[in-house]
């Protein structure tokens, strides 16, 4: 790192300005991620609940919240939401990027702030506003089928119907963020990778396809999984749309977790062993993009 | 010649019509929301795309929107105004001195600290949840703007951001004041912080909007009407007002206009840092 073998005139005055300067976060950090994470640990083996002493019951928890039928299903449900969801974002905002690439200066700004507005939308504002629009009464969805002379459909009371628009619901409030990151990712491939391959005579699908398509791995998975590790925290979208409904079909970790803890009918230590189980997938996923990174910069410094 | 020049034109109407198309799509919703919230209540739920606009523009979801009296939507909106803005600068702020600390000074333990600190991007929020519950229930905390306030403070990405960007500054920054006798911490201010308007402006709007649109943690910690955050009170709305939609529609549509303005403001900056995320 650059700041190695740097002798500056106030070395000693640095030392103490250092420690002021980090402690603040670093106070913040140890009192809400570094206890609560450690009580987590902690409590998870344990019978601990909000109203009575806990006490040491071993690997139990994990043993039931791996039994339970409910968490079970709410592993299902994000499994699918994760399958509904990535694949098809990735390959419409990889082709929306590329359309961006081919814009003209004007309309391309344009098309970015357009998608680009969704993402700074809360998620409960998208529900409501998706609930609106796939309304069974008076949604404009169900206008256009009674127009294509069917009945009204009650989307919400249809399990895949239901998963169908919360995805849809995700997507359309992450299209925006990830089109730019893959449209920031083609305009790195340098121009004269294409330049060297017209000279050979290639054509435009071999270009895509030996340049294209490898420069941009790094993107390609740095996107897919920060898109599932968003995914597999859902909540707010199923929270508002279904809750959890139809039958559970919508129910996702997060909420199987929040209900727990609203309900107080489950021991907490029960709760939070679900929650560790989580931070082991999405952490690994984390932990691999992370590294990721680091390469990258790595290999510009 | 004439085929290139043919092709080319075929290419700007593709283009431009997936432009418009994919535009229409991502604002469509919006607009309709915005739109529909200014119909009266009979005609909000008869969707009618022919009929587009209101048949007559009227107020009321929005007057009875600020006479709801359970759930009050102008404080709402206050408190949540209160609580980002304050947590955004608050969040600069202890990031952008720590980014600098561990980017341009040296201290003893410095790398252990930074491990620490970056260690936490790798713990979900939903693993820790629960127990964040129980540990700012036991500092008093629960119904207070403190709740919605402190937790999120701290960033590891926002730390690691600032950090990235001091690194790059050239060394000549700090010379020529330290020469003069200045301290670090006045270099940082005067010289450091007026170079680097980006980070501040990409980590402010990013904190800014995740404390305005956040739900489960105010949903979770506050229930006094005087903290409850605007995204709660739209989930109230919109179990109360089932037969009034058009209210919820107009909360929503108030509720919205907050990110969208920032975001308009601050575009070009939240683009380019969204770019450098992508790249980085």
């Amino acid at each position: 790192m650059s700041t190695k073998g740097y002798h500056s005139p106030t070395r000693r005055m640095d030392l103490r300005t250092g420690y002021l300067m980090v402690i603040p976060s670093l106070v913040a950090l140890f009192i809400f991620v570094y206890v609560p994470l450690f009580m987590a640990l902690q409590k998870s083996f344990t019978n601990w609940n909000f109203y009575s002493a806990s006490e040491p019951v071993g690997f139990r928890n994990f043993e039931l919240v791996l039994q339970n039928q409910l968490f079970r299903k709410s592993i299902v449900n994000i499994l699918w939401f994760v399958l509904m969801i990535i694949p098809a974002q990735m390959l419409l905002t990889f082709l929306f990027a590329h359309a961006l690439k081919g814009m003209s200066k004007h309309l391309g700004a344009f098309a970015k702030t357009a998608v680009y507005v969704p993402t700074v939308i809360s998620g409960i504002v998208a529900s409501v506003i998706f609930l609106f629009i796939f309304n069974y009464q008076g949604g404009i969805i169900n206008y256009l089928v009674r127009q294509m002379g069917m009945k009204r459909i009650a989307f919400f009371a249809d399990p895949w119907l239901a998963r169908g628009i919360i995805a849809l619901t995700s997507m359309w409030m992450g299209f925006g963020s990830l089109s730019l990151i893959m449209y920031a990712g083609l305009m790195n491939i340098p121009v004269s990778y294409y330049e060297a391959a017209e000279v050979d005579g290639a054509n435009t699908r071999q270009k895509f396809l030996r340049i294209t398509i490898p420069s941009m791995k790094n993107v390609f998975i740095l996107v897919a999984i920060s898109l599932t590790t968003g995914t597999l925290q859902m909540f707010d979208l199923p929270y508002l749309m279904t809750g959890g409904n139809p039958v559970n079909n919508t129910l996702t970790p997060m909420m199987y977790i929040y209900n727990n803890f609203k309900s107080a009918d489950y021991s907490m230590g029960y709760t939070v062993a679900a929650a560790l189980l989580m931070m082991i997938v999405i952490g690994t996923l984390s932990s691999f993009v992370f590294r990721l990174i680091r390469s990258e910069k790595s290999q510009d410094e | 010649m004439m085929k290139t020049k043919s092709r080319h034109s075929l290419a700007i109407g593709v283009f431009t019509a997936i432009a418009l198309v994919v535009s229409a799509i991502s604002l469509f919703p919006l607009v309709w929301m915005i739109i529909s919230s200014f119909k009266e209540a009979k005609e909000v739920l008869k969707a009618n795309p022919l009929r587009f606009f209101p048949t007559v523009w009227v107020r009321e979801n929005y007057v009875k929107l600020f006479e709801e009296t359970t759930y009050p939507f102008l404080q709402a909106m206050q408190s949540t105004a209160l609580v980002a803005v304050s947590a955004a600068l608050l969040s600069v702020t202890i990031n952008s001195m720590a980014g600098y600390a561990y980017a341009r000074l040296n201290f003893r333990g410095k790398t252990l600290l930074w491990r620490l600190s970056i260690f936490t991007m790798y713990i979900p929020g939903i693993t820790i949840l629960v127990t964040s519950f129980v540990v700012v229930n036991s500092m008093g905390l629960l119904d207070t703007y403190w709740v919605l306030i402190l937790p999120g403070l701290a960033s590891a990405y926002s730390i690691f951001f600032f950090r990235q960007f001091f690194l790059n500054m050239p060394m000549a920054t700090e010379e020529a004041a330290l020469i003069d006798g200045a301290t670090r911490f006045r270099i940082f201010l005067s010289v450091f912080i007026p170079n680097a308007k980006s980070p501040y402006v990409i980590m402010g709007t990013g904190a800014f909007l995740g404390y305005w649109n956040s739900f489960l943690w105010p949903a979770m910690t506050v229930t006094n009407t005087q903290y409850l955050q605007v995204m709660q009170v739209i989930r109230s709305y919109n179990n109360m007002y089932s037969n009034a939609y058009g209210v919820v529609l107009a909360g929503s549509a108030l509720a919205a206009l907050p990110p969208i303005i920032v975001f308009l403001i601050f575009q070009r900056h939240i683009v380019k840092g969204l770019m450098i995320s992508g790249i980085k």
